[in-house]
């Protein structure tokens, strides 16, 4: 460590650069991490405000909510416990004077199951009537209030909001909760419709009856629209980062190395062990990684502060975590390349040079 | 007292028509408190000496003896504790640490060698008679070539080595410096009881050794 420090103090310029190289990828990785799992969340975030473990669909509806119809024969003889909850989703554009229009998600639920109970409400309150709403707070972001009146696609009955709810989006789209009924009206034209599907947060639920089939959360969100191919992309970046750091990190330090191949001869020529001379390249790009690492996260906080709401940014703990772990591992890793060369030093190379 | 001795010690390189024999039955031997010299012109084999005799490569044949052990079969570890604990080496130039100031270049020598260092008093002795105190917070690039070659002196005795080998230590030197090398050393091996062995092809130290060997073609023979 003594080697690593010194030499860094030292060579500040030139340490510098790699440092500025670890901090703009570490950036890039938290900045990336962070949209995608801010996106994810986005399309999941009511999903899982309402800890749903089994969801009950149309079996032809490709695993979809918003396309898929229960009717009263599908439904027959089905047991709804506290743990159950029907829902009509419908994609809807909701409008209101002096305020842009607004692509969501209309959800018809009841008031004695749990997803009506379990709001979470940051302002407002609950709907009583069937001409009240509560919206996801992305309304609230784009400048509506409570008691602001709005239109559901083309129909000309309006609805008051009285409630702003946190997290209730759904594959990005804020959801609009309203009752049962209402959906059933903005589904005009559908005879025998009694929901889209049934929400259960019991992870042994099982209903598979005509039509309707049940399947597990992670097969619904898994079909969510876009969301496997967008976490893939993001993924894939991620690791693309993480492998350029690691391909940087090793090339920097064999050139530096390299470099340094004739103060290697002479310090094993002095007697000083090859393990010292390891340990020193290793110390070395841990600092060298731990210092950029710490830089973007500092600016990544700073960023998360500054950015918009509207932007999908989740910067969390877990990946603070793991992309500094991440990178610290692959430090180590890219510190392991010159290693060997470390170990070939001939002591007697720095006699008669 | 003999602290170092070759026995007919050869080494060759290559084989066949490739062969190059560096040493050839080379016999020497160097006692404590005295100046060594090995002379010769370039080619004669000193360096490959220095690198035999500072157990830096194994000879072909014979024997190195380090206070009567024969280290020629030392493995690497060994001889790397040989050099740590016993070896002093004050090599041509760009021998310190480029990134570390002079007194880190001591700190060094404490992280790797615990015990048997220099005291700090001893120290501070050695570094007023090199005369280099006031460059102690200088960087080697900051050093001129004969401040450079003393405080690669110092570093070399920090460690108290019995043995110290010296590979053209003048050779960047003008007159004035090498007279005030030659004389440092000649004082450090008396008064410090050391055996400094220097390998240079500068007449102007001959008059500091105790004992001249010159080289030619591998061969070594005693001049003085």
């Amino acid at each position: 460590m003594f080697l690593a420090f010194k030499e860094i103090k030292r060579e500040k310029l030139r340490y510098g650069l790699i440092i500025l190289m670890i901090f703009l990828i570490s950036y890039l990785i938290f900045m990336l991490s962070s949209l995608a799992i801010g996106l994810a969340d986005e399309n999941t975030q009511a999903i899982n405000s309402w800890d749903a473990k089994k969801v009950v669909l149309n079996k032809n509806a490709n695993i979809s909510m918003a396309q898929s119809v229960l009717t009263k024969k599908d439904l027959k003889g089905i047991k709804l416990g506290k743990k159950e909850a029907i829902v009509g989703q419908t994609p809807i554009v909701a409008k209101a004077k002096g305020r842009p229009s607004t692509s969501a998600q209309f959800l018809g639920v009841k008031k004695s199951q749990f997803i009506y109970q379990d709001q979470d409400l940051i302002s407002g309150h609950k709907a009583k009537k069937a001409s009240e709403v509560t919206v996801d707070q992305a309304f609230k972001i784009k400048g509506y209030k409570l008691g602001d009146k709005i239109s559901l696609n083309d129909s000309t009955k309006k609805y008051k909001i009285v409630g702003f709810v946190q997290g209730a989006k759904i594959n990005i789209a804020p959801i609009v909760y309203g009752r049962l009924s209402t959906w059933k009206s903005l589904r005009e034209g559908m005879t025998n419709v009694e929901a889209s599907g049934i929400i259960s947060q019991n992870a042994n639920y099982k209903f598979n009856q005509h039509n309707a089939k049940t399947y597990p959360i992670k097969t619904f969100i898994d079909k969510l629209p876009g969301y496997t191919a967008q976490n893939m992309t993001f993924e894939l970046m991620i690791g693309f980062l993480f492998a350029i750091s690691l391909i940087i990190i090793a090339v920097f330090l064999y050139i530096l190395t390299m470099q340094k191949m004739h103060n290697f001869a002479v310090m094993r020529a002095q007697g000083i062990p090859s393990k010292t001379l390891v340990g020193a390249t290793i110390s070395q790009s841990i600092i060298l990684v731990v210092v950029g690492v710490v830089i973007a996260l500092i600016a990544m906080w700073i960023t998360a502060l500054i950015l918009p709401a509207s932007v999908p940014l989740l910067f969390t703990p877990e990946i603070m975590v793991i992309g500094s772990l991440g990178m610290l591992i692959m430090g180590i890793i890219g510190s392991l390349i010159p290693i060997r060369s470390i170990l070939k030093v001939d002591p007697a190379k720095a006699i008669g040079e | 007292m003999t602290v170092i001795e070759l026995k007919d010690v050869d080494k060759f390189y290559g084989k066949g028509t490739a062969k190059v024999e560096a040493l050839k039955n080379i016999n020497f031997q160097a006692n404590k408190g005295e100046v060594v010299l090995i002379m010769g012109p370039s080619g004669a084999g000193k360096s490959t000496f220095l690198t035999i005799a500072g157990s830096l490569q194994k000879p072909t044949s014979g024997q190195i003896l380090i206070n009567g052990e024969n280290i020629s079969e030392y493995s690497n570890k060994q001889s790397n504790n040989l050099r740590l604990n016993k070896i002093g080496f004050v090599l041509q130039a760009y021998n310190l640490v480029p990134f570390l100031n002079v007194h880190e270049q001591f700190v060094l020598v404490d992280k790797v060698k615990k015990q048997n260092n220099l005291s700090k008093a001893d120290l501070q002795k050695l570094l007023e008679d090199l005369g280099v105190t006031k460059l102690i917070k200088k960087y080697p690039n900051e050093l001129s070539g004969g401040q450079q070659q003393r405080v690669a002196i110092a570093r070399a005795l920090y460690a108290n080595p019995e043995i110290i080998l010296a590979d053209e230590p003048t050779a960047s030197l003008d007159t004035k410096n090498v007279e005030e090398v030659g004389k440092l050393f000649k004082k450090l091996a008396k008064e410090r009881d050391k055996a400094i062995i220097l390998v240079t092809h500068d007449p102007r130290l001959e008059k500091y050794a105790d004992h001249i060997y010159e080289m030619m073609d591998g061969k070594m023979s005693k001049k003085k």
